[in-house]
């Protein structure tokens, strides 16, 4: 018994094992690596180009930090397999209703409130029909994608316009770095501690790998699902302050983008769209400033031209898919993934 | 006699519905001059769009980029056609030809880099949007004022055309040739299908290849009908396009069960079609539309994840009937309802 244990590897084998180690070491290194060298094509792209270096870094906190406060809280649906699509309808839907309970009560704290329990409804709802019903929650997020886009709508029209107009001198006292990072802070704490250090991270890392033995041990689904949704609503509650603080004029097109955005940040950051396992807490943070600084470098080279933005997009695209590919590198079988 | 009730069951039940629900209204669901070109214009865009997303989702790949390949195949196609002052035919054919071209690359990248389809399909629609506004600076390409170029999707019959050689070519695709056989193979067992021999990263390209050519089709329909494309979409804005498919999708894949999969999609894209006809003809708002098809997205998803357990509580009653009245219970135990065919789209 004890040799079976003890018993070293043949050469061959041993070697191929050091192999896949240094792939896996590589695949998770990867995106880290991939913001240190952004970063690094940051500083010395903006230096020679003679940028106030200052304002463009201010500008990449102001544009990743929403991305990695939503993201972050969406790792613990990613985590379990699952997927939102939602998340950028459902923060336009958390902001409008803020930027209302603002202009009808002038109190910052009930606006925070009413983005929270806006988001956190607007997830639980979703986790509730998909866990109740049996649903797929790709599916009922899609539907909930035009549910509360439509809301939104109905929303914009209760101020007879085509905006939700909250005061921009308000907005602008708080639309300050010291409130993002402590909004982002607070938050991101909260999630590496919940999904680090207790149980609920290794739950929903079980469910993500193989849903069938969690199940067997007892591990209660619905009561997890509830619980990652619930997480990431309040993620959501709390990009959507910050957005109605940065953006105070809401239209529907407002945080468009958010969603896709930020399931690019996390898969940038090294996050499997599986979950399981390989889930990283940290992928949202590392993905949104990669994103952030990528975006910020090609505004620097390309700004000047009339396909800048595009060009940009197509080389964030090739970036994406690269890190992506490398991050990847360590787990790939015969048969193609699906 | 099972299976023409079973398919048609749902077309069927919907424009009875909405035609009475129209008429209390006093509205006429095909009240307009248009009325025909809407239901086969409708019709062409929306089936097209079901199967292009099926095709791969009944794989287990889901693909955001398919409003990116219309975008840029109809970027491509109309920017060729005025250049060189050729009419809708090149206009088309081009479309197509790119729409197939953008699809087969985009599973190229999907096979050769081995990574999760719908991560590699991000990055595919951020890539086909970035060269859409790269190529045109951002600018819509507009050819409102070429008749030649916007006839095309004002003719029913153009229409018509496009609804029928869509269908054959993906029946003669996927029920008819040795691809189609071993698509399905690979969808009912990917490993056993593989160790047999079929050739699976040919297969993925050649699906993925199938379905950029009918978006290319897609967005010649859609260009040709507003006379200009919308090719400064950054963000993933080209993604609302696939949306409006999920429906008629899940829709066509229950119908499928029945009779073929293929006429599922056609029916289901008839009955979201009638839908949008009868939104119109009731002057519904956009908030009201867009909350209406999400609550029949979820109950018709709601009556597919549960439809064993009604079928258990529809035997029940019977059977307490039976007994009341007099009736011998039967003598077999209760075996769920197996589906005739058992295909049609899925979603994880």
């Amino acid at each position: 018994m004890h040799d079976l244990i003890q018993r070293p590897l043949p050469g061959a084998q041993k070697r191929r094992a050091e192999r896949a180690s240094g792939r896996e070491t590589l695949a998770a290194l990867a995106p880290l690596g991939g913001l240190i060298a952004l970063s690094i094509a940051f500083v010395l792209i903006g230096s020679a180009r003679g940028i106030n270096m200052a304002y463009s870094v201010e500008t990449l906190v102001n544009q990743s930090v929403i991305i990695v406060i939503i993201a972050t809280g969406a790792i613990f649906i990613f985590a379990m397999g699952s997927f939102d699509i939602s998340l950028g309808a459902s923060t336009l839907v958390a902001a409008m209703v803020g930027g209302l309970t603002y202009n009808a009560t002038e109190s910052l704290w009930a606006m925070l409130l009413a983005c929270v329990a806006t988001a956190v409804t607007a997830s639980l709802i979703s986790a509730a029909l998909a866990a109740i019903f049996d649903l797929p929650v790709f599916v009922t997020t899609v539907a909930m994608l035009s549910v509360l886009g439509a809301v939104a709508v109905a929303l914009v029209q209760t101020t007879g316009g085509a905006q939700i107009r909250v005061d921009s001198a308000f907005a602008r006292s708080y639309d300050t770095l010291t409130v993002k990072f402590v909004v982002a802070a607070v938050f991101i704490v909260l999630c590496v501690f919940l999904f680090s250090v207790t149980r609920l991270g290794r739950v929903e890392k079980l469910i993500g790998g193989n849903p069938v033995t969690a199940r067997l041990t007892g591990i209660p689904m619905k009561k997890t699902a509830l619980a990652a949704f619930a997480i990431a609503g309040l993620g959501v509650g709390l990009g959507a302050f910050l957005t109605v603080l940065r953006t105070p004029t809401l239209t529907t097109s407002t945080a468009g983008d958010i969603g896709m955005n930020v399931l690019v940040a996390m898969v940038f950051g090294g996050m499997p769209i599986s979950g399981g396992p390989r889930t990283r807490i940290y992928a949202a943070l590392v993905g949104g400033l990669s994103m952030a600084v990528l975006n910020q470098t090609m505004t620097t080279l390309l700004a000047s031209t009339s396909a800048g933005n595009g060009i940009a997009q197509v080389v964030r695209a090739v970036f994406f898919l690269a890190v992506v590919w490398v991050a990847t590198s360590g787990h790939r079988g015969r048969l193609l993934p699906r | 006699m099972r299976r023409v009730t079973g398919a048609l069951a749902i077309p069927v039940t919907v424009f009875v519905v909405l035609t009475a629900l129209c008429s209390i209204n006093g509205a006429s669901l095909f009240g307009t001059d248009d009325s025909l070109l809407l239901l086969t214009r409708g019709v062409a865009t929306t089936m097209l769009t079901a199967m292009a997303l099926a095709i791969n989702l009944n794989s287990g790949r889901f693909d955001f980029s398919l409003g990116a390949m219309a975008t840029l195949s109809s970027v491509i196609g109309a920017t060729v056609a005025i250049q060189t002052g050729s009419g809708i035919v090149v206009m088309g054919g081009i479309t197509v030809a790119v729409g197939v071209a953008l699809g087969a690359f985009s599973g190229l990248v999907y096979v050769l880099l081995g990574i999760s389809p719908m991560v590699c399909s991000l990055g595919i629609t951020l890539l086909y949007e970035g060269v859409s506004f790269a190529i045109t600076g951002g600018a819509n390409v507009s050819f409102l004022l070429d008749g030649g170029l916007t006839s095309f999707s004002k003719s029913p019959a153009a229409m018509a055309a496009v609804i029928a050689v869509g269908l054959l070519v993906v029946v003669l695709l996927f029920d008819q040739s040795r691809f189609g056989y071993d698509y399905r193979a690979l969808i009912t067992g990917q490993g056993p299908a593989v160790a047999a021999g079929i050739r699976e990263k040919r297969n993925a390209v050649a699906a993925y290849a199938i379905s950029g050519g009918l978006m290319g089709a897609v967005g010649l329909i859609l260009a040709s009908q507003m006379g200009y494309i919308e090719a400064g979409k950054l963000n993933f804005g080209s993604i609302g396009i696939m949306f409006t498919a999920f429906l008629p999708m899940f829709v066509g894949g229950f119908i499928g069960r029945y009779s073929n999969d293929k006429l599922g999609y056609l029916l289901g894209a008839l009955c979201t079609t009638l839908l949008g006809l009868a939104f119109a003809a009731l002057h519904l708002t956009s908030t009201v539309q867009s909350i209406t098809n999400a609550l029949l997205l979820v109950g018709f998803l709601l009556f597919l994840s549960n439809e064993d357990k009604l079928a258990r509580l529809w035997r029940r009653v019977a059977r307490r009937d039976r007994h009341t009245t007099g009736h011998l219970p039967p003598a077999s135990p209760d075996v769920p309802a197996q589906p005739i065919v058992r295909t049609g789209a899925t979603a994880s």
